[in-house]
């Protein structure tokens, strides 16, 4: 605050009135400096939270993550891009047909069966593999099979002629195996369908699943054979949730 | 001394608040300045591009799924609308969104329970961290006490879904997925009870999660409600059997 001298004896109504006029534009002055300073100070408090807040996980990610997680969001999207071109398809075929007052029957049931043989309520066949299993080998393990299968794209899997659908799982320790109630034997064979390449590529690649399954389970013995033709059973389970409502 | 600290009394209450305002506003610019250093030198380094294109395929990723759920919400309308509503066609819609239901390609929502999964403490190790296993293990014993779906933070499992880990996270559905995982389950209204009855269960709790000192609740819900699957139900290689054929 500035200092101000006072002449003893000059007019003191004057004076108190020129002081409140100071004092007030300096007590605005200050709120406006405050107002502006709160703001920027405010905005840059958000960019620097959402600074750190973006991508978090990501930057703890080493370079080789990265890139393995680039090629799967890479082919993943691919994979969605093809989708949306068919659905695309499929709805423009269904208001074609519903502008020239056709029925939509063909549709309807290609698209029925696209969905129950994708779901394993149909059999399906196709190219590719057949993995011998013979020896002691655990749930766990044909779990990790499953698991690196479908990573690897497999579009229909049994184990056992058991077919792997959501909710099945084959479980218990070797030598006491189980899908479905059925007890497994020693040997059995898992199937897949999808690209044989790919398929036998991503499970005997070196440090690959076999490999680990080795470590764990040395006694277990895994064959895989890239097949022609393969045919997978429908499965028994019913899928339609019985205690889900849709959600529409 | 004693005069300057009279100084510092004299101040008004308001110069002090203001030279205090700008030292914070001082602090957060060179905090914000020191943020862009190390981006601005990474920009020369390996990661900060593939970081950038991750997030970006992830924003596409994510636009992608919400056109393929619009786009089977408009196809399932134009079905229903068909003007040819016989009796046949009426059943043919009906298995049509039976067999939708069962694909995990509808929303439901039901009973159910919800675990929240966290990595144990910082700087614990590898192992204090929750892994594809971890939340494989978990999914399977919720389908072996009767789970009818399954969402892994917000991921819908389906039949060609793989957990797989990448770093410290997972992938599910090809999605980036980090911690902590919230698993969802709908299914019957003892789920839990079948759960902790699963000798399994009880030793992946023990043995793993509270070894490893890892963090897992859970909550019972009167609903829980599941997204539908986003992803590509369209088969490459998989073809259908007429009905009643045998492998």
């Amino acid at each position: 605050m500035t200092g101000r001298h006072v002449t003893p004896g000059a007019s003191a109504p004057h004076q108190a009135d020129h002081a409140r006029r100071i004092w007030g534009f300096h007590r605005l002055a200050s709120r406006v400096s405050i107002a502006v300073v709160a703001g920027v100070l405010g905005i840059l408090a958000v960019g620097q939270f959402r600074g750190q807040a973006g991508a978090p996980a990501l930057a703890a990610l080493s370079a080789t993550d990265l890139t393995q997680l680039i090629a799967n969001l890479t082919a993943g999207n691919d994979q969605l891009r093809a989708e949306i071109t068919d659905l695309r398809d499929q709805a423009a075929h269904l208001t074609e047909a519903h502008d020239r007052g056709e029925t939509t029957v063909d549709e309807l049931t290609g698209d029925l069966g696209r969905i129950r043989a994708w779901a394993g309520l149909t059999a399906v066949s196709g190219q590719g593999i057949a993995i011998t299993v013979r020896g002691q080998l655990g749930g766990d393990g044909v779990e990790d099979l499953i698991n690196e299968l479908r990573n690897a794209g497999a579009e229909a899997i049994s184990v056992d002629g058991v077919r792997i659908v959501t909710g099945v799982v084959v479980a218990g320790a070797p030598g006491a195996l189980s899908v479905e109630n059925n007890a497994i034997g020693d040997a059995f064979e898992i199937r897949a369908i999808g690209s044989p390449q790919i398929l036998t590529g991503t499970l005997t690649r070196t440090g690959g699943v076999i490999a680990q399954i080795g470590t764990t389970y040395p006694d277990a013995q895994l064959t895989v054979t890239p097949v022609d033709m393969l045919t997978l059973p429908a499965t028994d389970r019913t899928l339609v949730p019985a205690h889900g409502q849709p959600r529409l | 001394m004693s005069v300057f600290v009279a100084r510092l009394r004299a101040l008004p209450s308001v110069q002090v608040t203001l030279a205090m305002a700008l030292l914070v506003l001082g602090f957060l610019i060179a905090a914000q300045i020191a943020a862009q250093g190390p981006r601005i030198r990474y920009s020369s380094e390996e990661r900060s591009p593939l970081i950038d294109t991750a997030l970006s395929l992830q924003a596409q990723r994510d636009s992608l799924k919400t056109e393929i759920l619009g786009l089977r919400q408009q196809i399932g309308q134009l079905e229903a609308q068909d003007p040819g509503a016989a009796e046949s066609l009426r059943r043919l819609y009906a298995d049509l969104e039976q067999a939708r239901l069962a694909a995990g390609l509808i929303a439901v929502a039901g009973p159910g329970l919800a675990f929240r999964f966290e990595d144990g403490s910082p700087g614990s190790g590898v192992d204090a961290l929750v892994s594809a296993q971890d939340v494989r293990v978990l999914v399977e014993e919720l389908w072996l006490a009767g789970a009818e779906g399954i969402a892994v933070n917000r991921e819908r499992l389906a039949a060609t879904t793989a957990v797989i880990d990448i770093g410290g996270s997972i992938l599910v559905n090809s999605a980036y997925l980090a911690p902590p995982y919230l698993i969802e389950a709908v299914g019957p209204p003892d789920l839990y009870d079948r759960l902790q009855g699963s000798v399994a269960f009880v030793e992946f709790v023990q043995g793993r999660v509270e070894r490893s000192g890892l963090s897992l609740s859970v909550a019972q819900l009167n609903s829980v409600d599941l997204p539908a699957f986003a992803g590509t139900v369209n088969p490459r290689f998989a073809r259908p059997e007429p009905p009643g054929a045998t492998p």
